[in-house]
């Protein structure tokens, strides 16, 4: 160690070259944002795939509840319909599971297997980082020592430092030029991986929007008035509303 | 003044100018025909009966005085005000003094009629100053006023000074001669006495009715009979000139208070009655003169007299008919007129006073409320008025009648609609009015608008307006039970004007029923919001006693003591309610989780992430889907589910309320009412207490069934929305993913095969994945060997030899012994554990050997070295993780990721590296290559080397650190 002020910020000597250095933070960068889309995306598709499900349960909920209702029991035509309804909502939650389990295998499981990666690389990464240090360690010591006057003792340990020192930067470079190799690999192998997964996605709402359009198509022919705007059954309501406000009965405030 | 007032007036005073001439020849020829003989009222004294022709002078002359004086009087008011006084209203009020009382309408028991009482608390003051008024006028004026309203001002505009002059002097001309010359006056006289004893039962007995008629349109409360009728009783009891004059007064249908000025004009009074009276007077001396000439001719011819006689009745009949038939006309005139000054004053109100009103800083609150319900009144009287001008037949023609009662039968139902409303919310009306006197400002304000805005009537508050319909719709009645009256019953709209008359009485009950029901239920709909502070400060005797004889009665229910009242269908509509309720609000709350989780659904962003994957088809689909989903489908879908669903629902719940709290109250009301329902006689509070629940019962029965039936409906339509709401949903989404999916490479596949081909790439991609992830681990993981020195490796055998591989651990820092027994250790030394435990059994203190010296060293800076080929397997073994995850140089432990991916746990040997072999001994094996580790090192046991089979069963050395440990690939 050198006790003259000046030498104190100066660079040691450069073992690895800045070029490569730049190329492994970039790559690695890259991968590092790869890591947190995956890992955001993942837990949103699982989050909606979650509300979805809740959509659908509280769906059939409203008409089970409906149909169970004694409300069903004084009226044909109403019990007709809420079973309809029922039927409908259930038919779609059948759907709609079988949309999810597919989104499940399809997009969500291959995310958590890709997310399943990065710590791997991450700590590839990490090893190189220590084999780097202790590169840079060893490096070190064996400049000390050559720096040193050329005694009997120092050329031992010089010899001995320098024994130490070739594993490691073995150890080291190979690790590097892994690294450097299998990161932009890795990045772009994201593509092949994914490209099924959307197109899956995509593929199973086109199924499942499909029989809910028939589904609910035939619904609506059954239970509902067709052609109304939606100014119209707002206005429907309003009159209804009011119909119920204008009872004595009603507390209008 | 408007231009319509003006013109309105001008009809008014040509009507009554063709009206007059006939007018008052009518009446100096019907006084003597009254059926109730009205004897001469005007007779001078009653010293009249005396046959004396000497005092018979006397009186004559003093009645030519007292006549003169009169005319005088008359001559100096009128004179004084030649010009005809400003034009009249007839604001309608209600005819309380001299109409003979509606008959009351079929109210059921104990009903009270609140509709009267706001109607005759709101006259209440008018009354008082009309009593006034009238006791301020000379002499009896009042009482002579002439026989309707509307001839009074007909006549006060018509009769000039001049005219009263010379009929006054020729009735006091006529009289004189009369009784100067009359021989058989006495006996006349006697006759008219007995005449006049007779009026006077007939008029007590009727006064006796309008009193109790009064009182029984007066609230309970207010037991006092109004001034009116008391100085009428007074009058009556008085006077019985006077009260036969009113009777007679009454009997023609006017009601000379209700139709007058309400300005209470003081000048235009004097001049009113004056002429009245004389017109009166003069009505009665022509009776006089009539009768006089007639007993000067009875003297000569009796046969003459028959045939005189004769004819006379002719003519009365003829008179009578004609007379009825211009009454019958006037009342209809007067209804007509009125409903347009009625209709003037409420657009008045409702017109200019209410944008004057708005206009003020700041504008009075809840304005709008005051007028809520007017303007259907407005509409409706226009309705009505439009109809009868349509026809263009005018007030003097039969058939106008006709008009008119058709007219308002075919409204009638609107009428009731208007001011059912009107009627039910005018308390309100005056609540907020109320609101307005109470702040100074705004009141003083509020009035100068209106005596701005209404200049010609002297109103000096917002109810002089409002209360209008409320006089109205109760004027309806008597105004045509007027006309019916004095229509002929061979008359051809008679029929047809009795059944208006009926239905505008059915129509002022019904509008009562609505306003007692809506008061009842009101009372009770509301829920209490009071804090338990508020509750107790309102705990009192009462409401104590009360709660616990419901309680008490409640208790009897349920153990069976005392019958329940059982009202079947009232149950069963409760049932039917409660189950709605429950249906609705479940409804509801499921809507409402279905709407948070949609939200929960919108708020994953997942089209922000995209992996980078900008050049690929699928995943930009993805995003545009995405995209397009949450900013413009899904947040539309949201939109209409919260409108149409939403929203509809929670005013549905909002509404339950009022019907819920009267169910609750009406049980509490039943369990009063059947406490006191055995009792044969009903103290007031009682009935009142009877009533409440009959009438909430009743009200329940009547609306429940409308209510629980458009509520389904809503329930019903709502859900049809649901449904179409996710139809479009589905239509749209569907649309877009279609048009997307058909720009994806597999869209040409079938569904099925898709799936296949979907699941079989992921699965690929899977495995891809595995290798690259297993290349990079054990690539890169691999730990850097290197070789122990010298001395290390000799301590290593030392203590091997000692203790056995397993005891051999590794100091991962330097160690400073600080207690007794304690060593001192560098980081990297190699040491083996004698104990796990020092001699107090402390387990973070361990006994080692360190080649020599003995000590105790902390146990957390030690850790288990392994040695690479100690014990060398017959395969090669994963060295296990002994949960430590920071990698340790100078250890074999090689850190290993648990891998999600293994399917199973066997691992198998490859060649990490191409290795050439240099020798016969050795063997080639290719990176990745399988290869059987037969023995882990060479025949001098150095561990550098590895005995191994490699494929195809060649067997040779290869380098040790040449060969990695890997899980073996699943098995397809």
């Amino acid at each position: 160690m050198s006790w003259i002020p000046f030498k104190i910020g100066q660079p040691k000597k450069q073992i690895v070259s800045k070029t490569v250095e730049r190329d492994f933070e970039r790559e690695y960068d890259k991968l590092q944002k790869l890591e947190d889309q995956t890992k955001k995306l993942h837990k949103d598709m699982k989050k909606s795939t979650e509300a979805d499900l809740a959509m659908s349960k509280a769906a059939v909920k409203i008409s089970a509840d409906l149909l169970s209702n004694p409300l069903c029991e004084q009226d044909q035509a109403f019990l007709d319909s809420m079973t309809a309804l029922d039927t409908a909502m259930r038919r779609m939650d059948s759907f709609n599971q079988e949309k999810v389990n597919q989104i499940q295998k399809t997009v969500i499981d291959p995310l958590k297997k890709y997310s399943g990666v990065f710590p791997s690389l991450n700590m590839a990464v990490k090893r190189r980082e220590q084999a780097l240090q202790d590169y840079k360690r060893l490096q070190s010591k064996a400049e000390k020592y050559e720096e040193k006057e050329k005694t009997g003792p120092v050329m031992v340990k010089l010899h001995q430092a320098r024994e130490e020192l070739r594993p490691v930067r073995e150890d080291f470079e190979a690790k590097n030029k892994q690294l450097l190799d299998e990161m932009p690999k890795f990045y772009y192998s994201r593509i092949d991986y994914f490209q099924p997964s959307f197109e899956a996605l995509i593929r199973a709402q086109v199924v499942y929007f499909t029989e809910m359009y028939n589904i609910f198509s035939e619904l609506t022919d059954q239970i509902d008035q067709a052609g109304l705007t939606d100014e119209q059954r707002e206005r429907e309501t309003e009159a209804k509303l009011s119909e119920l406000r204008a009872l004595s009965i009603v507390a209008d405030d | 003044m408007s231009r319509r007032a003006f013109v309105s007036r001008e009809r008014e005073t040509s009507i009554g100018r063709r009206l007059r001439p006939h007018w008052s020849a009518q009446r100096f020829m019907k006084r003597p025909s009254r059926p109730i003989g009205r004897v001469s009222a005007t007779s001078p004294s009653p010293t009249g009966c005396c046959s004396q022709s000497a005092y018979s002078a006397v009186c004559v002359c003093v009645y030519v005085c007292v006549c003169m004086y009169v005319c005088v009087c008359v001559c100096v008011c009128v004179c004084g005000h030649p010009f005809p006084p400003p034009p009249l209203f007839f604001p309608n009020w209600p005819p309380l003094l001299s109409t003979p009382p509606p008959p009351p309408p079929p109210l059921p028991p104990g009903s009270h009629t609140h509709f009267y009482t706001v109607f005759l608390s709101h006259t209440h003051t008018r009354e008082y100053a009309l009593t006034h008024s009238c006791r301020m006028r000379p002499s009896s004026s009042s009482s002579s006023s002439s026989s309707s309203p509307l001839c009074v001002c007909e006549s006060v505009e018509k009769v000039t000074p001049v005219c009263v002059c010379v009929c006054v002097c020729v009735c006091v001309c006529v009289n004189a001669a009369d009784f100067y010359f009359s021989r058989d006056g006495a006996q006349q006289d006697r006759q008219r006495e007995r005449e006049r004893e007779r009026e006077r039962e007939v008029h007590h007995s009727w006064i006796q009715d309008s009193a109790q008629a009064f009182s029984d349109m007066e609230v309970p409360r207010r037991p006092r009979p109004s001034s009116c009728m008391l100085a009428l009783q007074q009058a009556a009891a008085k006077d019985p000139r006077s009260s036969a004059l009113r009777e007679e007064n009454d009997h023609d249908e006017g009601d000379p208070f209700g139709e007058e000025t309400f300005g209470g004009d003081e000048e235009l009074d004097g001049s009113l009655d004056g002429s009245v009276e004389t017109s009166e007077l003069a009505g009665m001396n022509a009776t006089l003169s009539s009768r006089g000439s007639c007993s000067e001719e009875s003297s000569t011819s009796a046969e003459e007299e028959a045939a005189e006689a004769k004819k006379k009745r002719e003519e009365e009949e003829a008179a009578a008919k004609e007379r009825a038939a211009q009454r019958q006309m006037l009342a209809i005139e007067e209804l007509v007129h009125s409903e347009r000054n009625y209709l003037r004053l409420l657009r008045l109100s409702s017109g200019t006073i209410r944008n004057n009103l708005q206009k003020l800083q700041p504008p009075p609150a809840d304005l709008d409320s005051v007028f809520l319900d007017i303007e259907d009144v407005i509409d409706v009287s226009s309705r009505l008025l439009g109809l009868l001008d349509q026809k263009l037949v005018q007030p003097g023609d039969p058939r106008f009648l006709e008009t008119l009662c058709e007219s308002f039968l075919g409204l009638s139902s609107d009428i009731e609609a208007a001011y059912k409303e009107y009627l039910a919310n005018y308390n309100q009306v005056t609540v907020v009015e109320n609101s307005y006197k109470q702040k100074e400002a705004l009141w003083n304000d509020v009035v100068r608008v209106i005596k701005t805005s209404a200049p010609e009537v002297n109103a000096t508050s917002l109810s002089f307006f409002l209360v209008m319909p409320v006089q109205r719709i109760a004027r309806y009645p008597l105004l045509l039970q007027t006309i019916q009256k004095h229509t002929e019953k061979t008359h051809p709209a008679y029929a047809l004007l009795e059944r208006t008359a009926h239905t505008s009485i059915a129509l002022n009950y019904r509008i009562n029923e609505y306003k007692r029901f809506r008061e009842v239920a009101d009372k009770y709909k509301k829920t209490e919001t009071l804090t338990i502070k508020d509750k107790i400060y309102r705990l009192n005797t009462h409401s104590i006693a009360k709660k616990t004889a419901r309680f008490g009665q409640h208790i009897r229910h349920e153990t069976g003591m005392a019958p329940k009242l059982v009202d079947e269908e009232f149950d069963a509509l409760e049932g039917f309610f409660y189950v709605l309720e429950h249906g609705i609000l479940e409804l509801l709350e499921n809507v409402e989780t279905y709407l948070y989780h949609l939200q929960g659904f919108l708020s994953c962003r997942t089209e922000e992430f995209d992996l980078d994957m900008d050049g690929e088809k699928a995943p930009i689909c993805y995003k545009e889907i995405t995209t397009a989903l949450r900013q413009w489908i899904l947040p539309t879908f949201e939109k209409r589910m919260r409108t149409l669903i939403r929203k509809p629902l929670g005013a549905l719940r909002d509404l339950l309320v009022g019907p819920r709290n009267l169910i609750r109250k009406r049980l509490d009301k039943l369990l009063d009412y059947e406490l006191i329902e055995a009792k044969s006689n009903l103290s007031y509070e009682e009935q009142d207490v009877a009533n409440t629940y009959r009438t909430m019962n009743t009200l329940l029965l009547n609306e429940l069934p409308q209510f629980t039936g458009v509520a389904l409906q809503m329930i019903w339509s709502v859900l049809g929305t649901f449904s179409c709401l996710h139809r479009d949903l589905a239509a749209d989404m569907e649309q877009l993913f279609q048009s997307f999916a058909q720009q994806l490479p597999h869209s040409s596949m079938e569904r099925g095969a898709f799936r296949e081909w979907a699941e079989s790439a992921v699965l690929e991609g899977a495995r891809r994945l595995e290798t690259l992830c297993r290349s990079v681990e054990h690539t890169l993981n691999g730990p850097v060997v290197q070789p122990l020195s010298p001395s290390s490796r000799r301590r290593l055998k030392q203590l091997t030899d000692k203790h056995g591989s397993g005891k051999i651990y590794q100091v991962v820092g330097s160690v400073v012994g600080s207690r007794d027994l304690d060593l001192n250790l560098a980081r990297g030394e190699l040491v083996a554990i004698i104990s796990e435990a020092d001699t107090r059994g402390d387990k973070r203190r361990w006994l080692v050997d360190a080649g020599g010296p003995r000590g105790y060293a902390p146990s957390s800076k030690l850790i288990r070295y392994h040695q690479p080929t100690e014990d060398p397997p017959p395969s090669p073994q994963l060295t296990l993780p002994d949960g430590v995850t920071e990698t340790r140089r100078h250890s074999y432990t090689p850190e290993s990721q648990p891998m999600t991916v293994m399917s199973q746990p066997c691992f198998q040997v490859l060649a990490a590296y191409d290795f050439t072999a240099t020798g016969n001994h050795e063997v080639s094996v290719r990176a990745g290559e399988p290869v059987r580790v037969l023995e882990p090192r060479d025949k001098r046991g150095n561990p550098e080397w590895s005995l191994v089979e490699a494929r195809g069963g060649a067997r040779g050395y290869v380098p040790s650190n040449y060969l990695a440990i890997a899980p073996r690939p699943p098995h397809h």
